[in-house]
């Protein structure tokens, strides 16, 4: 069938990843979209996958897509904030939507919208393509029970929660990757954060800092994202531009999936290793979201992006936590308290 | 063979090629890499706008942190190598063992060893080891061949002995933690330089000619006066070697920065000889400059080459090349090494750990092989990288600072013999697991099912682990009850 | 040829001088390296952008300090066939080196780099880290080490050619007392 043949053209293109492959259930999010636009395809529309570093250092991905070098990119949109800090609401910002309001923001509020407008100036068409849910707030090697044991830690955090941080007197430090752990470990540094009990565990830093913090509230549901050159999307067959639209629906799909089926045994294990839970104090959550606020109402003074868009998210969260409290958190803590009382 | 096409094995030919025409190493790959981008683009495989990943590697290489430590501990070496401090400490064990045949070479093993627990990159180590030992050696009448040999050998030995880049590069592509790569590689390390020496044993016995003892006006009548004059001349290096380490202990400072403090305290010790000057600090941070430039350019070379070489599907090719892999743990194992040791002949290990690696990781998984101890064996075998002639690395430094009367050819010939102990050391660490997973913690992996975790709730009365309540009353559910842990 | 080898001296002087700074900044970054760690440890303070001066220096030293090790020789060569050379052919080595691989190499380089710079100093690109540095100098040093290097190239070119036409002695011996 000629026809079939034409709406089907050969095409080949690359994908960098700004992930090792050892972190399997992220960098798996860029398998999932190269397989399915095969599968879909026949095999006519193929994507080559590459690990952070085998092409593109795993930092600079998006620049690489902006200017042509490779088609596509799976990254954290908020790698990016040294450029324009917009970039970190693509992500997660403290104290921003949880991972479903966030699918909710995006998809259905004006989040897909307002975020590929502003990363159409970057040349970019961004579609998001992964979620961790919430994250865990890293591993300390003493405990922090008020906002004073805050001033002074040496902390590996990056992006605009370290900006949020630093107003409370922690000291971010971004010291080099492969530093993290002797650092960690001889209290060179005081604590660290990764991505949650199923990434950190294969790190071990649980050998060396024995507080483990919850939860991240710089990351209540960070995104990741596949960005694709702007003008090499536009020049797609419009069949193949849904085929990366809906791959990418898929790989954010099945990455939430993944961490919630392995985050929970994950955790019992480093709990069974001599890790010791400890939630943020509401003293401390308080103070953060006070100086987040600070930050926000900073950086909107300057950015017409950020100011726009962020907006735009609070006005979407407001909403959703307010409909939250009567549907999940109800519905959750009642089903929680059956879970601690062994009825499930 | 050719199922990828006859572009990327004709870029390891061309990579010979161009690098035996005697132009710096650095341009060539870089100019080999651009030639095949070239080829690249005529033949369809990418368009120009890939090659515009290469300023993006290149930021990629001047800031990653861990690479300071080149410089660093150049630097450490050239002031401790300048001012005479390293030379009384070589000499001095040099003389102590100076009536045995093979004395210099045993000290130069011992001495590499403790570089290694200093410094976790091999060029900074020949460096050093090949300025401070290299004249005394020839010197004293040892072969060329077995000097350059022993010199390169216990320099590469860094990379295995903790802490080690090879090794920190090896942890993250296979998922595993640093700590543990470290813990595996102790025992390893022991047999390796074990191995050595007995190596200089059995030479001193074959060929005492090759490395002769001392003559004794060189190194004075054993008695306690000459112990004491070599323990004192020995006393500033071993102190500086505790303060690197100790900086670390201590949490003073990270790896790297250890270097950057060993820099002060080798500045900190001369002074206190009265050795230091400014004419002295100069020339070390000048030579330490033109080092640094040396060594990091090569990778920029190399960058140009591996991108183009992963735009050729020079990757797939690979993976295509081990899908043959046998089955079984130790066919895989020993298929698996002398693939990694044909192509460290050509790829650097930088190059490996990001190409092969990741290829690797989860068939091994598969097959039941505890991935710090395959680890451990990589870097092992990886040493090769540096040693293989022509192109290792570890001869290239080792060529830069030796004098003319030393042929390259005596340190392509010198080199083989200490190729074939790393890869004793490989067979040994296959067949005998234990020489890693020994030194690992054994605390057993608890079985989750039997993991109690309780959450405190909001606003349950607790103690200093209580979850906030954030002003709300508690939720009206009922007590919860209470769980046994 | 005269004129042309007073270019290449002019040439010679700023790689120099650049290299001879390129040498202090190796110092000053150990300082900035241990003095960072001592100021952390006893004071629980340091900051981003004293950690990011580092690496800074570090690409500084390696790119531009790239010209002033290729004018005295020092970047290592397999000397295999190199070594066993005439003095002359060896000359012809690096004339024929030079203008096919490394004058190419490093002006594509440096064509590739400039945009990346450009794009830098358009969007005014900071670190992402909080505290950190602005991004641009160290992209110009990318571009501006291979623009010297090149340079730098086409004056080693010069005093080989002089050298072949018998105009000066060069010296080609390229392993030197280091350290
Ligand atoms: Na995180
Ligand atoms: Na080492």
């Amino acid at each position: 069938a000629p026809a079939i043949a034409q709406s089907m053209p050969k095409i080949s293109w690359r994908l960098t990843s700004s992930f090792p492959k050892s972190l399997d259930t992220i960098f798996g999010g860029a398998e999932d979209i190269a397989k399915r636009v095969a599968a879909a395809t026949d095999g006519n529309f193929t994507i080559q996958t590459f690990a952070a570093g085998e092409i593109i250092p795993g930092l600079q991905a998006a620049d690489a897509v902006s200017a042509g070098t490779v088609e596509m990119c799976h990254t954290c949109s908020y790698y990016y904030v040294g450029k324009d800090p917009t970039f970190a609401i693509g992500t997660a910002i403290p104290f921003g939507p949880n991972a479903r309001l966030t699918n909710g923001w995006f998809y259905q509020g004006n989040g897909n919208k307002l975020l590929n407008e502003f990363y159409a100036t970057h040349g970019l068409q961004g579609f998001i393509a992964g979620n961790t849910g919430v994250q865990m707030g890293g591993w300390f090697r003493k405990e922090i029970n008020t906002v004073d044991d805050f001033k002074g830690v040496k902390m590996r955090i990056a992006g605009l929660a370290g900006r949020v941080v630093e107003k409370l007197g922690v000291v971010p430090q971004q010291i080099a990757g492969g530093d993290i752990y002797p650092s960690l470990e001889k209290g060179t540094i005081d604590a660290a954060e990764w991505v949650g009990p199923y990434d950190d565990q294969k790190l071990g830093f649980y050998k060396v800092a024995k507080y483990y913090y919850y939860p991240a509230f710089w990351e209540g549901g960070p995104v990741i994202h596949a960005f694709v050159n702007k003008q090499k999307f536009e020049a797609l067959p419009k069949a193949y531009q849904t085929i990366i639209e809906d791959a990418c629906a898929y790989a954010n799909t099945n990455m939430m999936a993944k961490y919630d089926t392995k985050n929970p045994i994950a955790i019992k294990e480093l709990v069974g290793q001599g890790t010791v839970l400890r939630p943020f104090s509401q003293e401390i959550l308080e103070a953060c979201f006070k100086a987040a606020m600070e930050v926000y109402a900073d950086i909107s003074a300057k950015n017409e992006w950020f100011k726009k868009i962020y907006e735009d998210q609070v006005a979407y969260k407001r909403e959703g936590y307010l409909w939250n409290q009567l549907s999940e958190y109800t519905y959750d803590t009642f089903m929680m308290i059956q879970q601690r009382s062994g009825k499930l | 063979m050719f199922d990828f096409g006859i572009i990327p094995p004709a870029m390891f030919v061309g990579m010979i090629i161009f690098m035996l025409y005697g132009f710096p190493v650095a341009f060539s790959l870089a100019a080999v890499g651009l030639f095949f981008g070239l080829i690249g683009v005529v033949t369809g495989h990418f368009e120009q706008a890939f090659l515009q990943a290469l300023p993006l590697r290149i930021f990629g290489i001047v800031s990653n942190d861990l690479l300071l430590a080149i410089p660093f501990f150049t630097f450490m070496g050239a002031i401790l190598e300048r001012c005479g401090l390293a030379e009384d400490l070589l000499e001095g064990t040099g003389k102590l063992f100076g009536s045995i045949p093979g004395g210099l070479a045993y000290a130069v093993i011992l001495v590499g060893a403790v570089l290694g627990a200093i410094t976790g990159t091999v060029a900074a180590s020949v460096i050093t080891m090949g300025v401070i030992s290299l004249p005394i050696m020839l010197k004293y009448g040892y072969n060329p061949r077995l000097a350059t040999g022993v010199i390169a050998a216990s320099g590469t030995i860094t990379q295995v002995i903790p802490p080690s880049l090879v090794l920190i590069v090896l942890a993250d592509q296979l998922g595993r933690s640093v700590g543990d790569m470290y813990l595996g590689a102790i025992g390893p390390s022991i047999l390796q330089i074990a191995i050595f020496l007995l190596f200089i044993l059995a030479m001193s016995i074959i060929r005492p000619k090759d490395l002769p003892a001392l003559p004794p006006e060189a190194r004075g009548e054993l008695n306690m006066a000459l112990v004491w004059r070599v323990l004192a001349g020995m006393v500033p290096s071993i102190v500086l070697i505790f303060l690197v380490l100790g900086t670390i202990f201590m949490g003073l400072a990270t790896p790297t920065e250890a270097g950057a403090l060993g820099v002060v305290g080798a500045m900190a010790l001369a002074a206190m000889h009265r050795r230091l000057s400014w004419d002295l600090v100069k020339q070390g941070m000048h030579s330490t400059m033109h080092i640094t430039a040396m060594v990091v350019f090569i990778l920029v070379g190399a960058t140009c080459f591996s991108l183009v070489f992963q735009g050729m599907n020079g990757g797939l090719w690979i993976e295509h090349m081990l899908s043959h892999v046998p089955g079984g743990a130790v066919g895989f194992l020993i298929f698996v090494n002398c693939f990694i040791f044909v192509l460290a002949f050509f790829l650097d290990f930088f190059e490996i750990a990001f190409i092969v690696i990741p290829m690797l990781a989860p068939v091994a998984q598969s097959l039941g092989i505890d991935l710090i101890w395959f680890g451990v064996l990589i870097c092992i075998n990886m040493q090769t990288s540096f040693m293989h002639p022509p192109f290792g690395f570890a001869l290239f430094y080792l060529r830069s600072i030796a004098p003319r009367s030393v042929k390259t050819t005596d340190i392509y010939m010198g080199a083989i013999p200490w190729l074939c102990m790393q890869l004793i050391l490989v067979a040994i660490v296959i067949f005998w697991p234990e020489t890693v997973t020994y030194w690992l913690d054994h605390t057993p992996k608890v079985d989750p099912s039997t993991v109690k975790i309780e959450v405190p709730l909001f606003g349950a009365p607790g103690g200093g682990n209580q979850m906030p309540n954030f002003g709300l009353p508690p939720m009206n559910l009922g007590e919860p009850p209470k769980i046994n842990p | 040829m005269s004129s042309l080898l007073a270019v290449s001296r002019g040439i010679d002087r700023v790689s120099e001088a650049v290299g001879k700074f390129s040498g202090y900044l190796v110092l000053a970054c150990c300082l900035v390296s241990a003095g960072n760690a001592m100021i952390r440890y006893a004071f629980n303070y340091s900051s981003n952008a004293w950690l990011e001066i580092q690496w800074y220096m570090f690409g500084f030293v390696v790119l531009m300090g790239a010209s002033h090790t290729l004018r005295c020789n020092e970047h290592v060569r397999v000397d295999l066939v190199y070594g066993a050379l005439s003095e002359r052919k060896r000359l012809w080595v690096d004339v024929i080196g030079i203008i096919v691989f490394l004058l190419p190499a490093c002006l594509y380089l440096a064509w590739l780099s400039w945009p990346v710079f450009v794009l830098s100093v358009r969007e005014m690109e900071i670190s992402s880290n909080a505290g950190g540095l602005i991004r641009w100098p160290i992209k110009l040093v990318i571009f501006a080490g291979f623009a010297l290097l090149a340079l730098q190239g086409i004056s080693e070119l010069i005093k080989r050619i002089a050298g072949l036409m018998g105009i000066i002695d060069i010296d080609t011996k390229y392993e030197k007392p280091l350290q």
